[in-house]
């Protein structure tokens, strides 16, 4: 039955529209974040119910497997952090509450279902309803930095989105189908680059098109202002959400509709290979001279996009090494995403009473807010990849894959960087721990967000000393191909 | 071939309207070149309106950002229209099921019409 | 023999007004020639035979994008003094030229699978609603999910248009 498989994204559509018809109705706009995060768990126990299915629906576009399913729960999970967040947050939003949870509710439904399609006009509408309604999102605030984050996000994101759909264009102008499926078949009877140049020209535009929204170099340039500039959350989810949709994208389309010709497989590898190495290195080195803290975890988010690729980059030059890269690829994006988003949850509780997103306004939080400078600190600890974090575990395990592949060289440049994020990262430790406080004003946060600060430090530290219960689920997860 | 040849009349309409514009304003030039019209120059000639009242600032004007709004919705709701428009040059074909389709896809659009509404989109003030 | 020749007119045409469109300072005028840029490419859609194609470009691109724009430009002030060169204007245009020349040496390169002459071109309409939302061999996701985009659309018209 099409509705059932169809569950997590449907149950989703319908709260978004349920709040934006509640929205109209209610004078108490509180009831609207329940109702939403009503609507979440829903997904979730849908997605759950529907777990160890394999099916495909509407004329196989469609695909229910473990992989969409996992990714389902993800962006869920994330979407219910943000919306728990964002309680102390609302009175800027200048009565625009509905809008702004109904925004995120679209938005997540965009990425689940781009989480579980598998054809191209499919994959490209619904990221377009995830990235409209974050270019929303991120100039919600109407403020002078927020307009400027939504306009450049709009702009270079519109860009972005026509590389990408002139990339498909390509690639249907030369396999003669959308859906992956087809596609393959056609990449199945080529034996080399010379047999159709067309096709490597449009999976190019397709990297490029979705390397924009995983912010690698070179396409990372609106990464700082959009995360500086977009309310907190809306940052965070930006940061989390945003980016794993588009590696769950990216790995099923290279994978199943370019992934399993050796030649073809070995060539985008590399390319990923290269391009991993280059931005994780700006990403950190860039990062060392940041003074905002919201411009920093920018330039983090775009560094370990650069440490994901190389699980990218395993796949493609060593297809052997699927099962092994694509769980370190999963377990990556679920503990770096726990970890950014306890990081992102405890600066809006600091800046909210600062009201200073400014490195050296942290100094000596420590005395005016422990449980959240401990907080932040064991993210920040979790994104060097210190143990016993989540982000230890994910590094060694994506390090693993990659080594299996033979990118030694790869891996050798991910540690180098890891050391260099170790600097930036612990300063701001440092700061917090041993710098004298401005004032000695205690800070106040509301209960919603302390609830989620404890939920995702508790899963950083989950991951970080029992991986083995999450590990074995992820290696569990395959998608279907055709 | 005759699928094709039907776009041909509107070529030609289009070549039509184009030498119809381009005459008219050549025309007069041409007849001053000749000496048929006598080229007699004043300042009431070259006035914006011969008679009436005279125009006061530029013509640039700056707009109601209100337009803009309006222009908005239309767009969402003209691609709406277009959608509506092979559903229903196929509907013999499509069924229940492309009726269900439909159906669904118009509700959605309701949400955001009633929803414009509510939040007093089309109302000028 | 027609069909090339309206094809070649088109496609100057539509190459014409785009360059227009990035070289002119005035933005009105690029405005405008970004509209007889898209009237161009509905005729482009009409050789290929695509006649439903060719009638949204015209309804949405022509119509409803073209008002938006001029409307937009009409917001805001000063928009006649145009806008300035930008710093980057060489390398843009070395960049562009050189992927053109990629892409003209690539799409030289390709062995493209030839249409056989003799298709017969007839009207898409019917078949193009049939292909949106037949539950066997339809895109019924896409167009579904594209209601949903029309709507967070919306949204956001009232969010960031609207003040309070």
């Amino acid at each position: 039955m099409i509705w059932a498989l169809l569950g997590p994204e449907l149950l989703l559509a319908i709260f978004a529209l349920a709040v934006i018809l509640l929205d109209l109705a209610v004078k108490q706009k509180g009831v609207l974040a329940v109702f939403s995060i009503v609507g979440l768990l829903g997904s979730i126990g849908a997605s759950l119910a529907l777990w160890g299915t394999n099916g495909i629906a509407l004329n196989n576009m469609l695909v229910i497997d473990k992989y969409a399913l996992f990714f389902d729960v993800l962006f869920a999970a994330a979407a219910i952090l943000v919306i728990l967040a964002s309680t102390d947050y609302v009175e800027k939003l200048k009565g625009f509450q509905g809008e702004y949870y109904a925004l995120i509710l679209l938005a997540t439904t965009g990425m689940m279902f781009m989480a579980s399609t598998r054809e191209l006009v499919s994959i490209y509408i619904s990221l377009e309803l995830t990235s409209i309604s974050l270019y929303i999102l991120a100039g919600f605030l109407k403020d002078a930095k927020s307009t400027e984050a939504g306009l450049k996000y709009l702009l270079l994101g519109s860009v972005s989105s026509a590389v990408l759909v002139y990339g498909m264009a390509l690639v249907f102008g030369t396999t003669g189908g959308t859906h992956l499926g087809v596609i393959w078949n056609a990449v199945k009877g080529l034996n080399g680059i010379a047999d159709n140049p067309t096709l490597i020209m449009g999976i190019v535009f397709l990297v490029a098109g979705f390397g924009f929204k995983i912010a690698t170099v070179p396409f990372q340039m609106w990464v700082p202002d959009v995360y500086e500039g977009a309310p907190t959350p809306v940052t965070a989810y930006l940061s989390v959400a945003s980016k794993a949709a588009g590696f769950a994208v990216i790995l099923r389309v290279f994978f199943e509709a370019f992934g399993r010709a050796p030649w073809l497989s070995q060539s985008w590898g590399m390319l990923f290979a290269i391009l991993a190495a280059i931005t994780m290195t700006v990403g950190n080195v860039v990062a060392i001279n940041q003074t905002n803290i919201k411009r920093l975890l920018a330039y983090s988010s775009i560094a370990h996009a650069g440490y994901i690729m190389m699980g990218l980059a395993a796949v493609g030059l060593m297809e052997s090494q699927l099962a092994l890269a694509r769980s370190g690829i999963l377990f990556y994006l679920a503990g770096y995403g726990l970890t950014n988003l306890g990081a992102f949850i405890a600066i809006i509780a600091i800046s909210n009473n600062t009201g200073s997103d400014l490195i050296d306004d942290y100094k000596g939080m420590v005395r005016r807010a422990p449980v959240l400078s401990l907080g932040l600190a064991f993210t920040l600890i979790s994104l060097t990849g210190l143990p016993p974090t989540a982000g230890f575990v994910a590094k060694i395990y994506l390090f693993n894959a990659a080594l299996q592949s033979g990118l030694l060289w790869l891996v050798i440049v991910g540690v180098l960087n890891s050391v260099i994020s170790a600097y930036y990262y612990l300063r701001v430790v440092k700061t917090m721990y041993l710098g004298e406080p401005a004032s000695t004003e205690r800070l106040s946060s509301s209960g919603p967000l302390r609830v989620a600060l404890t939920a995702s430090c508790f899963g950083v530290l989950f991951l970080g000393v029992l991986p083995n219960t999450v590990i074995q689920v992820t290696e569990a997860i395959k998608f279907l191909v055709s | 071939m005759s699928f094709l040849a039907d776009y041909g009349y509107i070529g030609l309409f289009f070549v039509v309207s184009v030498v119809f514009a381009l005459t008219t304003v050549l025309i007069p030039q041409i007849l001053t070149a000749l000496g048929v019209i006598p080229s007699k120059p004043s300042p009431a000639k070259s006035a914006t309106y011969e008679c009436g009242m005279d125009t006061i600032g530029k013509s640039w004007v700056q707009f109601n950002f209100r337009y803009y709004f309006l222009a908005l919705l239309f767009l969402v709701f003209d691609i709406e229209t277009v959608f509506l428009y092979p559903w229903a040059v196929a509907f013999n074909k499509l069924g229940l099921f492309g009726f269900v389709e439909m159906v669904i896809f118009v509700g959605i659009l309701v949400v955001a019409y009633l929803y414009a509404w509510k939040k007093k989109a089309f109302e000028w003030k | 023999m027609g069909l090339a020749i309206s094809f070649w007119l088109l496609a100057a045409a539509a190459v014409g007004s785009a360059l227009a469109v990035v070289l002119l300072r005035n933005v009105f005028r690029a405005a405008l020639l970004l509209i007889s840029c898209f009237f161009a490419i509905a005729g482009l859609f009409v050789t290929l035979g695509a006649d439903f194609l060719a009638m949204v470009q015209v309804l949405v691109y022509v119509g409803a994008i073209a008002v938006l724009l001029l409307l937009a430009i009409m917001l805001t002030r000063e928009a006649a003094t145009g806008s300035p060169f930008s710093r980057w204007r060489i390398g843009g245009a070395i960049a562009s030229v050189a992927l053109l020349a990629a892409m003209i040496a690539v799409f030289r390169a390709t062995p493209w699978k030839v249409a056989d002459q003799s298709v017969v071109l007839k009207p898409t309409t019917a078949e193009l609603g049939a292909r949106l939302l037949t539950p066997e061999s339809g895109f019924v996701l896409p167009f579904e999910i594209a209601s949903v985009l029309l709507l967070a659309a919306v949204l956001g018209a009232i969010v960031l248009v609207k003040e309070k």
